[in-house]
């Protein structure tokens, strides 16, 4: 394979946990369109992949290299990679009392529209778009006004998570 | 983590600024003199200058109390100027157009316009510099509504009835040692009274600004909501960048007669001190309410300044149903030591109090949550409800709690929760993850945090407590 139009490109990846070795020498090569589904048992490594992808304190990268569309992934911050397309959906998405989905929402796509050196979303557009993004995860809208993954049961943190991704 | 937050949260404190004005200030220092002459300056009637000097015989017996959670080295009394006013102010201008510009420069830096057409419609504010009240807007308008607001040095010769009735029957002279010291030296605030039945048709605010260097403030607010009536007040606090410590020891009474309403809020961001604790306001103060039959007081407080910070807003529930709330915020980073909270002291019969606390500590910071919930054997059927939730950020910063719970009578309800806990890892991480920088994220989640005391500010100033905590937190990376 070519690495001319891949999107995401891992060479060679080393990364440990508390000074665990997880992912021994890791090659994956992701072109724009496709969709990979990694699987294996139980401390295989596929959660420390997501989080060595997005940069999470605590998991080092030993070896190897990640770009994404050519760019040093695992030179940039966290917020940066995600500005950058990397989107991480939550195995078990974490809580933030008082804030509503709403306001997070927009926060984060504001974030990630200046970053492209766009202005900020309207609150009426951006309100368009995240009840469209609830119907299509069939979530109802009232979940907006709620607390980030605040009561939410397990199968609606997922729903959430779906829905942010399709507004990012 | 920690050491990124540091490094992050040694922000620029905005309003540090110093005015260039020429000021006549007394020489350091504390005696009977002192308080005749700031007595003279006023050119208060006999009976003030009376009540003065018996409130400061009282103070040379008192000790300074040391139970609160606060390190500070001993207080120089002094050392201290007790009064210090613009020499512009001495001819007592009549109208804006006659107030020195750089006295109205110092307030629209700030954000304060005081030219009434530039104002946020629907806010009189009363704005003292120093030890005296600079102007006082939407007087007239007021007026038309009966409403008295205007500094209380002004109130003392116009409505001395009502001044003398009122002053200290909340707040006793001899309190605490900070209250009689104000009560000796106290220089200006406001007063306001609401008429029967009326509904103040503005909000009010003063806005105290320190200016002078090694001089205190002592302000003193009186605020009278005669039966029925309802207002809604709001205090802002600012002060230069100095090295040295300056003190402020306030003192604020509230009464609210038969079925009426007291809303009063500050926003306190005196300067905090740099980050290693130099400098920054002492801040002692002593706020109490009245509520008589059916009536109400809510105090809500966002602090983020002082480098010291004591002070209980409190309410006595002396009539029957009559009800108390207490919301804070209080925010510390770098070296800065707060401890606050309440008193509800119930005496009628099914009176109700809500206390909402929210304490946010960083930097090496420590926070103290003091409250007293007292139900007295009259206190039939009354209720407390306390919530005390304390946010850590960062692992050098305390926090504490001190609740006190005294029940005298069988069937009264107190009811206290608490929690405590840290800005987490995985709250930053899923906020990074979806493109927030690291500020952006805490300053949210912070928000989160007390957005319940935050939905009881007057509207205009909910967005601007939002922004102050938003400043304050500037750069605190997690």
């Amino acid at each position: 394979m070519s690495n001319t139009n891949s999107l995401l490109t891992i060479k060679d990846l080393h990364a440990s946990v508390e000074e665990k070795q997880i992912i021994k020498g890791l090659d994956l090569e992701i072109k724009p369109g496709e969709v990979h589904a990694i699987m294996g048992p139980n401390g295989a490594g596929k959660s420390t992949l997501g989080y060595v992808l997005s940069g999470r304190d605590g998991y080092s990268v030993e070896s190897g290299s990640v770009t994404l569309d050519g760019e040093d992934l695992l030179d940039m911050e966290t917020e940066d990679r995600a500005r950058a397309g990397l989107f991480l959906a939550f195995q078990y998405p974490v809580e933030i009392p008082g804030v509503s989905n709403l306001e997070f929402l927009k926060a984060s796509v504001d974030a990630q529209r200046e970053a492209r050196g766009e202005d900020a979303i309207t609150s009426a557009d951006f309100l368009k778009e995240a009840k469209a993004a609830c119907k299509q995860v069939n979530l109802p809208v009232a979940f907006l006004k709620r607390g980030v993954n605040e009561g939410f049961s397990g199968g609606e943190k997922k729903r959430n998570e779906l829905m942010q991704m399709l507004l990012l | 983590m920690t050491e990124q937050i540091d490094k992050a949260l040694a922000r620029e404190y905005e309003a540090g600024f110093v005015s260039d004005v020429e000021s006549e200030t007394f020489e350091p220092g504390l005696n009977e003199d002192v308080i005749r002459r700031i007595s003279g300056m006023k050119g208060e009637p006999e009976w003030m200058l009376e009540w003065r000097l018996s409130a400061f015989r009282e103070w040379l017996e008192m000790e300074e109390p040391e139970w609160a959670l606060v390190d500070y080295p001993k207080i120089d009394f002094q050392s201290i100027s007790y009064y210090s006013a613009p020499k512009s102010m001495k001819d007592k201008p009549k109208s804006l157009d006659e107030v020195d510009p750089e006295l109205l420069r110092t307030y629209e830096k700030l954000g304060i316009p005081l030219i009434e057409q530039q104002m946020l419609a629907g806010i009189a504010v009363d704005a003292v510099f120093d030890s005296v009240s600079v102007v006082t807007t939407f007087r007239e308008k007021l007026e038309e509504a009966g409403v008295i607001f205007c500094p209380i040095s002004e109130a003392v010769h116009k409505y001395p009835d009502l001044v003398k009735k009122y002053i200290g029957s909340v707040v006793p002279k001899k309190d605490n040692y900070y209250a009689a010291l104000n009560c000796a030296v106290f220089t200006d605030g406001s007063f306001v009274y609401i008429p029967k039945g009326t509904r103040c048709p503005m909000e009010l605010s003063t806005y105290f600004r320190i200016n002078e260097q090694n001089t205190g403030q002592f302000e003193r607010t009186l605020i009278i909501a005669d039966e029925g009536s309802h207002v809604s007040y709001l205090e802002g606090c600012t002060a230069p960048q100095r090295d040295e410590n300056q003190l402020h020891a306030a003192v604020v009474e509230l009464v609210a007669m038969d079925n009426a309403e007291i809303k009063y809020s500050t926003v306190q961001n005196w300067y905090p001190g740099d980050e290693n604790g130099k400098g920054g306001i002492y801040n002692f103060v002593t706020k109490r309410g009245i509520c008589h039959t059916n009536a109400k007081i809510s105090w809500t407080q966002v602090e983020t300044g002082s480098s010291v910070t004591w002070k209980y807003p409190s309410c006595i529930l002396k009539g029957d149903n009559s009800v108390g709330e207490f919301y804070s915020v209080a925010l510390t980073r770098g070296r800065q030591q707060a401890d606050t909270g309440t008193k509800m002291i119930h005496l009628g019969k099914n009176t109700k109090s809500t206390i909402i606390s929210k304490g946010i500590s960083a930097g090496r910071s420590n926070n103290s949550y003091r409250g007293l919930v007292r139900m007295n054997p009259g206190a039939e059927g009354a209720r407390n409800f306390t919530q005390c939730d304390s946010l850590l950020i960062g692992d050098q910063c305390g926090a504490h709690t001190f609740p006190y719970v005294e029940s005298r009578n069988p069937s009264a309800i107190v009811e206290h929760e608490a929690t405590t806990s840290k800005v987490s890892d995985e709250q930053m991480f899923l906020c990074r993850q979806r493109g927030l920088d690291p500020e952006k994220a805490v300053s949210m989640i912070v928000n989160g945090f007390c957005k319940e005391v935050f939905k009881e500010l007057p509207m205009e100033f909910a967005v601007e407590a939002g922004k102050l905590l938003e400043i304050s937190l500037e750069g605190s990376v997690g």
